[in-house]
């Protein structure tokens, strides 16, 4: 399958990335053969919305699942709308060629609700 | 800025003077000061509009102890996608500045995140496949006494669209102020789009400050967004007696040529009238912020009434 990992760096052996939306890269890991592309999130940095904006983004690239640390509500609602299967909680200090093998051996259970996570985004307002 | 963003930032219906009470600081007494300066001019016998910009906490009618009446709703856009007219082609997301629309495979785009109604979705719609909903974002209130008319803009908790209920607030008050001699509007504190909002087309804005430290830094913000704006700025000097910065605050003042035009020194008789919700001008027109704003009152009537 194809799976989504957000991740700090360009290849397996780049550290996992924790937050979905704010993730600088995700890789498109195909779990059968390892296989993988690289996506940069250019709206890492965004005001608002960089979680659906990352949703968007992985499902151009066909992605069935993602693999991340945590993921906003917004960005949940928009992959569960698109079919794409979450998966929550991986180890911050893990490679993410680290994160697949525990994927493959179903460490991972299926996010079915919102965690929570953070949601709001990041703020351009100052004051009110 | 140039001329021409100048005089169309500016421009208004009515020749109406419009008076801006504004202070980068909260709590510097912007709103106190606001209601006395309306009081006062209406004790002089002009009819005044005053307009409660502050939206996020508008308290205007709290201090002078009137219900609001006659609300009308303030709405913006919400983009309502007919799947039947929409091709996939997917501008609407990319240009969605906000990332609130989220595309499905197979399926016409839908509203996630958080719209504040900007309608570029329904600009590029290259098929008119986006209609105009509506979503309620504050309300205006129309509150009339005999010679005071308070409009007050309120906006819905946790929302975010403030500059719209600022500007359904102006437009009300430009629209059903024909009668009134003067408008006083009452900024929110602070130097953002709401505030800019407020204070266009103002005669002269008055920033209310006190002699702190803060104070001084949030004078120098709003005296510099004023000359930006090219609106004529007054300093209103309240709790004028602090043992503080005054040094500084006459520093500021001059390096914006903003002259200090009433020092309200600390009053036991005002804060009496504010904890009963009446303004201090009509409570204890002997005391001595009484005194000063209403020879501001005054001064301000001459000014600009004709």
């Amino acid at each position: 399958m194809k799976l989504c990992v957000t991740s700090t760096g360009r290849d397996l052996d780049s550290t996992v990335d924790f937050h979905f939306g704010r993730a600088p890269y995700f890789l498109i890991v195909n779990t059968d053969t390892m296989a993988f592309d690289v996506v940069e999130n250019t709206e890492q940095g965004t005001g608002r919305g960089a979680g659906i904006s990352a949703a968007q983004m992985i499902l151009d690239k066909s992605a069935a699942a993602v693999l991340t640390g945590v993921i906003g509500p917004h960005a949940f609602h928009a992959l569960k709308l698109a079919h794409v299967e979450i998966y929550e909680g991986l180890s911050v200090s893990d490679t993410v060629r680290a994160a697949v093998e525990k994927f493959k051996k179903e460490e991972y259970r299926e996010s079915l609700e919102p965690s929570g996570g953070i949601g709001r985004g990041r703020s351009f307002r100052g004051g009110r | 800025m140039d001329a021409e963003a100048l005089e169309i930032i500016h421009q208004r219906p009515i020749e109406t003077p419009l008076i801006a009470i504004t202070g980068g600081k909260g709590g510097v007494g912007k709103s106190t000061v606001a209601v006395n300066i309306a009081e006062a001019l209406v004790q002089s016998g002009y009819r005044v509009a005053l307009a409660d910009a502050d939206v996020d906490g508008p308290d205007d009618h709290i201090l002078l102890n009137i219900p609001l009446r006659n609300p009308l709703d303030v709405t913006c856009t919400l983009p309502l996608i007919v799947d039947a007219k929409c091709t996939r082609c997917r501008q609407c997301v990319d240009t969605c500045r906000r990332h609130a629309l989220f595309q499905p495979k197979d399926s016409s785009p839908i509203l996630i995140g958080e719209c504040i109604g900007c309608e570029a979705c329904i600009l590029v719609c290259p098929s008119d496949a986006i209609e105009r909903g509506e979503r309620t974002v504050g309300k205006t209130y129309k509150s009339e006494m005999e010679y005071l008319t308070l409009f007050t803009g309120e906006l819905v908790p946790g929302v975010e669209e403030s500059s719209f209920v600022v500007n359904a607030l102006k437009n009300r008050v430009l629209n059903e102020a024909k009668d009134s001699d003067i408008i006083i509007i009452d900024t929110s504190p602070g130097a953002h789009c709401n505030v800019i909002n407020a204070l266009k087309g103002s005669n002269e804005a008055f920033a209310v400050t006190e002699p702190t430290p803060l104070g001084v830094h949030d004078l120098n913000i709003i005296l510099k967004l004023l000359q930006i704006l090219h609106i004529k700025a007054s300093i209103i000097l309240n709790r004028s007696d602090l043992p503080g910065v005054r040094g500084q605050i006459e520093f500021v003042s001059k390096t914006y040529d903003a002259n200090i035009s009433v020092e309200i020194p600390m009053d036991d008789l005002l804060v009496k009238s504010y904890v009963k919700g009446v303004p201090v001008v009509r409570m204890y027109p002997e005391a001595e912020s009484s005194k000063g704003i209403s020879r501001l009152s005054k001064e301000i009537a001459a000014k600009y009434i004709k």
